[in-house]
């Protein structure tokens, strides 16, 4: 008897079934699914990354002389980027299951996985995205630090030069503001450059770059407003 | 036989397939079109003797059948047996506690007599080795190293059929090559001594 007949023999002995097509179908469309569903939350998630950024004035603490790093860290938008680390581990994952997954290697995986998620998530930013979402977790989830509390973090740093609050009085040779703590500050601004949306009426929020020169104190080099222009930086 | 030789060989793989899922009995075509180069296959990548190599085989291809409507058609339907033989192979071989002990089983004949490395695995050039002798060393050599060398130079497969096979990008099975190319010749060196021709 032939090999071949001994197979088709047991196939037919032990009723082997096949395993049906839909099932291949099903699997394919699923992994797909994830894979897309991943990059797509990926990039959510670094739209948010962006809103963050932009919003805190993050890049603005290359300036920092001092406790820079931990300042840095404070700042960083932590659960964002675990959850971005996260999506883009399951999205390479899932694509290795795929039926041509293996075709790339991994490195290229997570470059083309990266580049699709900053897309998705830029487009998202600009379109406002990102503060929706950031803002929907900050009224969602009560342990979630938002973003407006890391820059209150940010710009309550008056040893390094930056300051934050709003105006009690002005007048052409100071400014009183009192900062998110409470504390009364008298600022000279006479050679500060002030950002054309700021008005400097009482009442209104600005953040300040400048030198502390004493304890209630504050030489003024930049003032903006404490939000930035309409649009994604909002 | 049910179907016979003439009948199968009219029809190509895809043919094979096609008739397969409408009559079991026309899976045999396939079986026995491919019997002979796949069992080489599994014997050069395990040194398991034929009989048990025949037994994986089998397994092999009950999988095969299992999953005839997933066949990805977009491969050769070698590759994709290929794939399935080489991962019931690694499987038993994962399993069985005589791996890598049973070299009793004569391999190709494999020149070792100029050091280039394509000749190393040229069974052309007419000039045979001691018997076992190409076997050992590729039984001493890593399994990624060995599987990448009998699917170039013996089974003469494509890098992108390797890929195929090994569910590798094509860059990695170069890379994988080379080292192992490497690897042998420097396994061959060393035993190449110890040799009485």
């Amino acid at each position: 008897m032939k090999n071949s007949d001994k197979l088709i023999q047991r196939l037919r002995e032990e009723k082997v079934e096949q395993v049906p097509a839909w099932k291949f179908k099903f699997s394919s469309g699923l992994i797909l699914l994830v894979f897309l569903a991943a990059v797509l939350f990926g990039g959510l998630a670094f739209s948010v990354i962006l809103y963050s950024l932009r919003e805190t004035g993050f890049w603005a603490l290359e300036h920092l002389e001092h406790s820079g790093w931990e300042m840095v860290l404070s700042v960083l938008p932590f659960i964002w980027l675990i959850l971005i680390l996260v999506f883009l581990v399951i999205a390479i994952y899932s694509i290795q299951f795929s039926k041509k997954g293996y075709k790339l290697a991994l490195g290229r995986w997570v470059m083309y996985s990266v580049a699709l998620s900053v897309v998705i998530g830029t487009i998202f930013y600009l379109g406002g995205g990102g503060q929706w979402l950031e803002k929907t977790f900050e009224t969602r989830l009560s342990f979630y630090e938002s973003v407006q509390d890391k820059k209150a973090k940010m710009w309550m740093q008056p040893k390094e030069g930056f300051l934050a609050g709003s105006l009690q009085e002005t007048n052409p040779d100071y400014l009183i503001l009192k900062d998110f703590e409470g504390k009364e500050w008298k600022l000279y601004y006479e050679k500060a450059f002030i950002a054309p949306v700021v008005n400097l009426e009482v009442g209104e929020k600005v953040k300040l770059n400048g030198e502390m020169i004493s304890d209630s104190e504050f030489q003024v080099t930049d003032i903006k407003p404490w939000q930035g222009r309409k649009g994604p930086r909002n | 036989m049910l179907i016979s030789s003439e009948k199968c060989r009219e029809l190509t793989d895809a043919g094979i397939v096609q008739k397969s899922l409408e009559e079991l009995d026309y899976f045999s075509c396939l079986y026995d079109r491919y019997e002979e180069k796949m069992l080489s296959y599994i014997m050069r990548l395990s040194s398991l003797s034929r009989f048990e190599a025949e037994d994986i085989l089998q397994e092999a291809f009950i999988k095969v059948w299992k999953n005839l409507k997933g066949i990805d058609t977009t491969l050769p339907l070698s590759s994709w047996l290929y794939r399935l033989v080489h991962n019931e192979t690694i499987s038993h071989l994962r399993k069985s506690k005589s791996y890598g002990k049973n070299n009793t089983i004569e391999f190709e004949k494999i020149s070792l007599a100029d050091e280039t490395e394509d000749q190393l695995f040229d069974e052309s050039n007419g000039k045979n080795d001691p018997v076992g002798f190409s076997n050992a060393i590729l039984n001493k050599m890593a399994l990624k190293y060995r599987e990448v060398l009998v699917l170039k130079f013996l089974e003469k497969l494509s890098y992108e059929e390797i890929s195929d096979v090994l569910k590798i990008p094509e860059g990695t099975v170069a890379v994988r090559i080379n080292r192992a190319k490497q690897a042998f010749k420097k396994l061959a060196s060393n035993d190449i001594s110890k040799v009485t021709f």
